[in-house]
């Protein structure tokens, strides 16, 4: 019963990355089928197509820029819930409340909050005369609108996890620190804060392999756009494949991605606490 | 030793505005969706604090008539079958890679890890094309399968990782007392791991349920569920912003039990790597 499991589970993981190693080589296409070459036209091809590279600009803007923003958010509520508040009972419990919304309900809030005919926000700015932009429609607009929504959703996460890390970190070296005279802020940034680094470097890694499968957001609130601003190479790889009919081209695609999280995924494995304790 | 002159009080009261902020960031989109659920279509586009003791019931009907019900159902069988599978797979993996000795223990946990952190899109490619072979488009085969690609590595990394904390001697004793490896998994180490098992069918079931990717390559019109189908309410010329409001919801409110009950897993699912 054991060995079958497991050998079950490898052949449900291996089956289909050998297929889309397969593909990536292949040179199929959806109408046009096969002529049956094989070999690395797909990658070189990677290499002069400027869709592709910008595609990964775009990614790596919204990683970057989003990683920092989703850590320094929940980082500060869940210093905020430890320290300020830690008599609010539910007040953790309402800042949870966003994680659990779905990510197709999370674009489609965030795209009504983004169009300006219908948001409550455009109708509290209009009260002052301050006219909110269309944020959709401008490159820049979109980035940071779908680093909001990126961020409404995934703080918690960031939160739950550095919360975990706080409650770690043992009451003494505070108050030793306070005898010894620092100041509340000296005390966060020499003695919590490099505390907490190992937390954070494995928080933003876990975010930030998430954001190479950054797909419902972008799909709903911007297809993309504007033009391909928003596209990002995880949907830029579905482009190919779904509407250009090009099935190889966007499974070598598929198989740049899937190095990235290799090499991100092995240094995580390799920093984790060894579980098996035989 | 908090004084509590003036500079604290001060420091107190931006600390609690600062957060207070953020749960209004928090908040604010929920209650919004809350209050387009119930809007009349005629007052949509006024502003939101006129009309605001008018609600009508009409997106229910209009959701009722779509086939959004027919999406949470499709939801619930392909969510639920794909994490059964898993969990009856996925257990036994999870206790051998946890309790036997073998070379790759290593190799083991970084694919496991990979495969939950790989862009589906990879995945999505070779089954589309088996499907279209086999006739497993738009059906719910091809859609729980799909979700297994999901929901297996997950399953068996959090059975391992439970299993592993099991203390070898229970195993052993079970063993020893003559009970076959099956039996010594079914009544000594399933029991004794069941809050694993909790975390590991609620995490599975929501990451298949929060899916949008496979089901939009995999259904069409009979097994979309419930993230595809509500899309129908946009099209070319119009938004049905409130049925969209009401049905955004309607995908919320079954998860969020799971959610109350997941949080302290979700720590504990990647504190493992925290610590190291």
């Amino acid at each position: 019963m054991m060995i079958p499991a497991v050998v079950a589970v490898l052949a449900f993981a291996i089956v289909p990355l050998v297929g889309m190693f397969g593909i990536a080589v292949s040179d199929y296409h959806m109408l046009r089928g096969s002529k049956g070459e094989f070999g690395l036209h797909n990658f070189a091809k990677m290499l002069t197509d400027f869709r592709f590279t910008d595609s990964i600009y775009v990614m790596a803007v919204l990683s970057i820029v989003g990683v920092i923003v989703q850590v320094v958010t929940g980082t500060f509520i869940a210093i905020g819930l430890h320290r300020i508040i830690p008599k609010w009972k539910y007040a953790r419990g309402l800042f949870l409340l966003p994680y659990a919304v779905p990510g197709v309900a999370v674009a489609l809030i965030w795209l009504s909050l983004f169009t300006p005919t219908l948001s409550p926000i455009n109708a509290v700015f209009d009260l002052f005369g301050v006219t909110v932009p269309a944020f959709l429609t401008t490159r820049n607009g979109a980035l940071f609108a779908i680093t909001v929504a990126d961020t409404w959703t995934t703080y918690p996460f960031v939160m739950l996890i550095i919360l975990a890390a706080l409650q770690g970190i043992s009451q003494d070296l505070d108050e030793a620190a306070a005898l010894d005279g620092a100041t509340q802020i000296q005390t966060f940034f020499y003695i919590t804060l490099p505390l907490l680094v190992p937390a954070l470097i494995m928080v933003s890694l876990f975010r930030f392999i998430e954001l190479l499968k950054h797909f419902p957001l972008i799909f709903i609130m911007t297809s993309g756009g504007p033009g391909r601003s928003t596209q990002v190479t995880n949907y830029y790889a579905y482009v190919q494949t779904f509407q250009n009919e090009n099935v190889a081209y966007g499974a070598s695609i598929a198989v740049f991605l899937f190095l990235i999280a290799a090499v991100i995924s092995l240094y995580v494995a390799r920093h984790t606490a060894r579980i098996d304790h035989a | 030793m908090r004084d509590h002159s003036m500079s604290y009080t001060l420091k107190r009261g931006l600390g609690v505005t600062g957060i207070s902020l953020f749960l209004l960031f928090a908040l604010f989109p929920i209650i919004w969706v809350l209050i387009l659920s119930v809007r009349p279509s005629t007052a949509l586009f006024d502003p939101i604090w006129e009309n605001l003791g008018d609600w009508s019931l009409e997106n229910f009907g209009s959701l009722i008539r779509s086939n959004f019900p027919l999406g949470i159902l499709n939801s619930f069988i392909t969510a639920g079958g794909a994490t059964l599978i898993s969990m009856v797979v996925g257990i036994p993996a999870g206790f051998a890679l946890a309790k036997s000795r073998f070379a790759g223990k290593f190799i083991a946990s970084w694919l496991l890890l990979l495969l939950r952190m790989a862009p589906p899109v990879g995945f999505v490619i070779p089954l589309f094309l088996f499907y279209l072979q086999v006739g497993f488009i738009d059906s719910y085969p091809g859609l729980i399968f799909a979700y297994m690609t999901l929901t297996l590595p997950l399953v068996v990394w959090l059975m391992w990782n439970s299993f592993a904390q099991l203390p070898n001697e229970l195993i052993e004793a079970a063993i020893m007392d003559g009970a076959s490896l099956r039996n010594t998994l079914l009544l000594v180490a399933l029991p004794a791991a069941k809050p694993g098992v909790i975390a590991a069918f609620i995490l599975g079931f929501l990451l298949a349920w929060n899916d949008f990717f496979f089901a939009l390559v995999i259904t069409r019109q009979d097994t979309a569920t419930a993230t595809v189908a509500v899309m129908n309410f946009i099209s070319y010329d119009s938004v049905d912003w409130g049925a969209i409001g009401l049905a955004s919801i309607v995908l919320t409110l079954p998860i969020l039990p799971f959610m109350v009950i997941a949080n302290k897993y979700i720590v504990r699912s990647i504190s493992g790597a925290v610590k190291g």
